[in-house]
């Protein structure tokens, strides 16, 4: 019988994301040039650094510039700075350019780039400078000192599906730190029972969120123009359901379509994945996409609250960075910055709590300190009451944004803040309009979601538990069909639920090797029974530059 | 007891295959790599005989460009004492032979016991290395050990034959075995295994140009030049032609 | 004419299917074939050999190789090359040829070209990357060692004639052998070979439901058949794990894959689109398995398949 493994580090870094990653390569040389010896190490659930990792992306370089100012940013691992960008509304058929497109949301001086890569790039560095990674690893619980965080618990491996050990079981190990820092990205799992538990988000508006989908398409050589950058409103999603389309041009000729959607409209039918193809019946993208491969697919929910959403970030032994704060400007389109800003800041806090050796909530609180008077804070301040305004729909929310140029990001022109409801409360009971009546899947062009799920490289060890949890499933067979008709098999963008013949009745069936981690059956399942936990460290998608 | 495993290093099973411009092998710039999954098992097997043993080393023996070195880190991690990496650059070595002659001359003066490989690598697959470095350090070889019986006193391997048949064989030491996937069940790396993986040895070798004896001149997708006869006919004809089938063109009977 | 030396494995007293597979091949490639056959059966396959069109056939009987040994087999075949010097050593590939035959090419330091799936023009056809991909192989030496994939060759296609055989001595000497074995042994697998079947009734959700799976067991018995199934027949309980074919599960290229009840999603068709003959059975016109099947039956497998196994139970009787 393995014994539990116990490691001591001083300060541990759960994911493996730009935010943790940025952090721990700032706390490495604040500690040396204090003369200081201290462990840090980073977890992280995939099999290898970036494999879990999926944005746009379009990356604002101020953090890397910060971080690495002794690297020009020809050294950063970006596939172009943006060339030419474009802001579009579509019509089925149409497409109508914005007459122009507001300096805050230009995307001048930035770069396109893969998260996956950039987060490769990171690790590396981030090794270099004598940080342990642990790949493999996920962390499925905090572990406490009466009210202090002491470290974190991985999970067991080697359990078999009706929950027996298996020949070769390990049980997790406990990794005690003296600070933890959250940096899992969007819908953290050890992040959302953190909330609850300390009653982070007390006064805060509860986060929204929305949900990205994908694909890569390999182009003929030439074709494609690394740098290029498009947006679009309208079609597919119309006005009432947030979120739109990008288009970034990458090296070695390849496209990078994706589709946001936000995880609050009202019709239990949208279903994410179904609208990035309907998206690609546009004869613009159509004529964009000709003699092209899909050769990826992948989703990822992204927090669209803002600055309202942020919680508390910091109790005794703990820190919250990166998306798992919900340091997301949802207008600029970008997150990456900022989840790096705030890992550095997190940073010069535990390098002082460290000199200090004081790791209480009066001294992490700091870190909140640095966040209010950092430029994290001037930026997501203007654009505080962003997507709220979309609660009125597209011209709403546009007006909304707007006046916020304005008046320095006041909702409506004078409100200082906007209140807005969680997402999956929005849903409406009741059959909704069928979206996808004709929507044909050709398997060349259009792809149904098991055959996209494919190429997202996925896999999990088949003889396990579940890692998705429906706490009450008989709501499914009974409530859920009649009030919402199982909207689970429609916002999940992997196939992963589905609802199968059961002699007379049905059942619900979990395909869990599918899942890509992208947690929107967490957010969005309006009874909120769906609890996602990590499967054994290791599983999940497999992606290399998405 | 010495043990080399003999690790290689292998495009991803998950990773989309591009194939390079001018048809030689596939893309390896987006391409993931991983462990060969068969060397894992040869890892396992290398750890549970020295555990058994009491004593010994488990020496990882790697070929390639620098990226091997994660697949050389991860047998360390699970245990492995240190490791020899056989830097070689380029594109990728398809010889067997002239694999097997670079490893051995970098293995030569080590003198292992035992040289544990997996039965094949997941990219050429040819199915040779272990057995030619078993020949070339006139070691005696055996191959698909789905069953080992080793210590300091006798070889002994279990061989798996086709259809369901398996025969001991006893081999005077050295020996090179190469392992059948499936013989145990890999351990997970440690943490303590990932950080202690850091401090431990990896001698870096050039890799011996040997002469090629064959060359993969070219790859290419399987070409299915398939016709599809669609058979929608009433019960009994649509029966009758499935038999027809079967006897003449399948040939089942 | 170039000399070609086909080795002949011993498959219990008989020659080896793979072994006429072989010969098959080195008829088709052209040559003076010389086959070579060891141990203590070898007058029996010797005797077989008599039938067929060779150039001759070499018997070796020495007491050390009297039963396999990878030692005495890699000697006896360097020498027997050494003789006749052929251009060509043909094999089939069996674990046994992936035993020794290495050894051989090392010690001669000749290059063996490996499971073999196709002929080109001075090039050899290998599958790789998990079979996701061909290559084409070729030999920088003049002497060089191929071994074939079951099936690259048929044993019907080996030509009959008449051949002489002798015995050919080999200088062996006991302190060359350093491995004994003890006898095979046979034990009943816990889990079925799907990878090494040559024929799979294979089933899908299509089938309806866990009352109709014996269906496919009758049918798999009928033809000699192993029984395969497509993920959701899995994940519902009805077959056990061992039993998948696709992404997730075995990967087979068989004789003949017949689908029944099966769609086709891409996770499962990376499974078994490699199979020789595909016959797929599916109510769905549109069914995307149609596309990758040799035969396309449109129909309800529930009302095909019980008749199928009827007229192929005549068809036997016959």
């Amino acid at each position: 019988m393995i014994e539990r493994e116990i490691l001591e580090l001083d300060v541990l870094f759960v994911g493996a994301g730009p935010a943790s990653l940025a952090g721990a390569i700032h706390l490495q040389r604040l500690l040396r040039k204090s003369g200081q010896d201290a462990s840090v190490g980073v977890l992280e659930k995939a099999g290898e650094v970036g494999a879990h990792s999926l944005s746009g992306a379009i990356v604002d370089p101020r953090a890397l510039k910060e971080l690495f100012p002794d690297k020009s940013v020809q050294d950063f691992p970006f596939e172009a700075e943006v060339s030419e960008e474009h802001l579009y509304y579509l019509t089925e058929s149409r497409k109508i350019p914005f007459p122009f497109v507001p300096p805050s949301m230009s995307h001048h001086g930035c770069y396109v780039a893969s998260l996956g890569k950039l987060t490769r790039w990171l690790g590396e560095a981030c090794e270099k400078d004598g940080v342990d990674i642990f790949c493999g690893f996920a962390g499925t619980e905090l572990i406490y000192d009466g009210d202090q965080i002491i470290g974190v618990r991985t999970g067991d491996r080697g359990i078999d599906k009706k929950g027996t050990k298996k020949q070769h079981f390990e049980p997790g190990a406990d990794i005690h730190a003296k600070v933890v820092v959250l940096g899992e990205g969007t819908r953290g799992s050890l992040t959302k029972n953190f909330l609850h538990k300390h009653s982070l988000m007390k006064e805060r508006n509860p986060q929204v969120w929305a949900v990205g989908v994908k694909e890569l398409w390999q182009m003929p050589a030439g074709t494609v123009q690394p740098g290029f950058v498009a947006h679009t409103m309208g079609f597919p999603l119309g006005h009432d359901v947030f979120g739109g389309a990008f288009l970034y041009g990458m090296k070695n000729d390849i496209w990078d379509l994706g589709l946001v959607v936000g995880l609050d409209y009202k019709n239990p039918g949208v279903d994410s994945h179904h609208e990035l193809q309907r998206l690609k019946t546009h004869p613009w993208i159509r004529s964009l996409l000709e003699g092209g491969k899909m050769v990826a697919y992948g989703a990822k929910s992204l927090p669209e609250g803002g600055w309202y959403s942020i919680p508390k970030l910091s109790v005794s032994g703990a820190m919250l960075i990166g998306d798992s704060a919900g340091f997301m400007n949802g207008q600029r389109l970008k997150g990456i910055h900022l989840a790096m800003k705030s890992g550095m800041l997190a940073a010069e806090t535990i390098s002082e709590a460290i000199t200090e050796n004081n790791f209480i909530e009066t001294k992490l609180r700091d870190y909140e300190d640095r966040v209010k008077s950092s430029w994290i804070r001037d930026e997501l301040w203007k654009v505080r009451n962003f997507h709220q305004g979309f609660d009125h729909g597209l011209i709403g929310g546009l007006t909304n944004a707007g006046i916020g140029l304005l008046t320095g990001g006041r909702g409506w022109g004078f409100k200082d803040r906007l209140t807005s409801i969680a997402g999956h409360l929005r849903m409406e009971k009741g059959m909704k309009k069928d979206r996808y009546k004709d929507l044909q899947f050709d398997g060349n062009y259009l792809f149904d979601k098991v055959t996209d799920v494919y190429h997202s490289a996925t896999t999990h060890e088949e003889d396990q538990v579940p890692h998705l949890h429906v706490n009450e499933p008989d709501i499914c067979i009974t409530k859920c069909v009649e009030e919402y008709g199982n909207p689970c098999k429609n916002f999940c963008p992997a196939d992963v639920y589905e609802m199968v013949p059961d002699g007379d009745n049905q059942r619900l069936q979990i395909n869990f090797s599918n899942c890509v981690h992208c947690k929107t059956c967490d957010i969005m399942d309006p009874y909120q029974i769906i609890d996602w936990v990590p499967p054994e460290g290791g599983d999940g998608p497999v992606w290399i530059n998405l | 007891m010495k043990i080399a495993v003999l690790v290689k290093q292998v495009i991803g099973s998950e990773s989309a295959l591009e194939i390079s411009d001018d048809s030689s092998w596939v893309k390896e710039k987006n391409a993931s790599f991983v462990m060969n999954p068969p060397d894992n098992y040869a890892i396992e097997e290398a750890l549970i005989i020295k555990e058994k043993i009491g004593e010994g080393e488990v020496v990882i023996v790697s070929q390639g460009p620098a990226r091997v070195q994660k697949v050389i880190r991860e047998g360390l991690a699970k245990g492995a004492d240190r490791a020899i990496h056989v830097e070689e650059n380029g594109q990728i070595e398809t010889d067997p032979l002239s694999i097997a002659k670079s490893l051995t001359s970098a293995l030569k003066d080590e003198n292992f016991d035992l040289i544990l490989s997996g039965l094949q690598s997941d990219d050429t697959g040819m199915g040779q290395t272990g057995v030619l470095i078993g020949e070339l350090l006139g070691m005696s070889t055996a191959t698909l050990a789905i069953e080992t019986d080793i210590d300091r006193e006798q070889i002994k391997v279990k061989r798996e034959l086709e259809s369901g048949w398996f025969q001991w064989v006893k081999l005077k030491a050295p020996a090179s075995v190469s392992i059948q996937s499936g013989i145990n069940q890999p351990r997970y790396p440690s943490l303590k295994g990932i950080m202690g993986a850091k401090r431990k040895e990896i001698k870096v070798i050039q890799s011996q140009n040997a002469e090629k004896k064959q060359s993969l001149d070219k790859v290419f997708v399987p070409q299915t030049s398939k016709e599809t006869e669609i058979i929608e006919t009433d019960l009994n004809s649509t029966v009758d032609r499935i038999v027809e089938i079967l006897k003449s063109e399948v040939k089942v009977f | 004419m170039m000399n070609i030396l086909v080795v002949v494995e011993d498959n219990r007293g008989s020659m080896h299917r793979m072994s006429k597979e072989a010969i098959a091949g080195a008829q088709k490639i052209g040559g003076n074939i010389t086959a070579l056959v060891i141990g203590a059966n070898a007058d029996a396959i010797a005797d077989q050999l008599s039938s067929i069109a060779l150039e001759n056939t070499l018997v070796v009987k020495h007491e050390l190789v009297s039963s396999y040994n990878s030692d005495g087999y890699t000697e006896v075949v360097k020498q027997v090359i050494q003789s006749i010097n052929p251009s060509i050593i043909i094999i089939g590939h069996t674990y046994q040829t992936r035993d020794f035959m290495p050894r051989v090419s090392a010690r001669l330091d000749i290059p063996f070209i490996p499971d073999i799936i196709g002929l080109e023009q001075d090039a050899y056809t290998k599958q790789v990357l998990n079979s996701k991909l061909n290559s084409s192989v070729s030999s920088l030496s003049d002497m060089k060692i191929l071994s074939f994939q079951s099936a690259c060759f048929s044993a019907e296609d080996m030509l009959t004639g008449s051949s002489s055989s002798q015995n050919f001595d080999v200088d062996l000497d006991p302190s060359m052998v350093r491995s004994s074995s003890e006898e095979p042994f046979q034990e009943s697998a816990a889990e079925v070979d799907l990878e090494s079947a040559e024929l799979i009734v294979s089933v899908g959700r299509g089938i309806e439901k866990e009352d109709n799976i014996p269906i496919a067991f009758t049918l798999a018995e009928v033809l000699g058949a192993e029984v395969s199934a497509s993920r959701p027949v899995i994940d519902s309980g009805w077959l056990p794990s061992f039993r998948q074919i696709g992404s997730s599960g075995q990967n087979v290229s068989p004789k003949l894959y017949f689908a029944m009840g099966i769609s086709g999603a891409i996770q499962h068709v990376v499974g078994m689109k490699g199979s020789k003959n595909i016959i797929a059975v599916n109510k769905d016109p549109d069914a995307p398995i149609f596309e990758i099947a040799d035969y396309a039956v449109v129909g309800d497998l529930l009302e095909i398949v019980p008749k199928l196994i009827e007229a192929l139970k005549t068809e036997k009787d016959l």
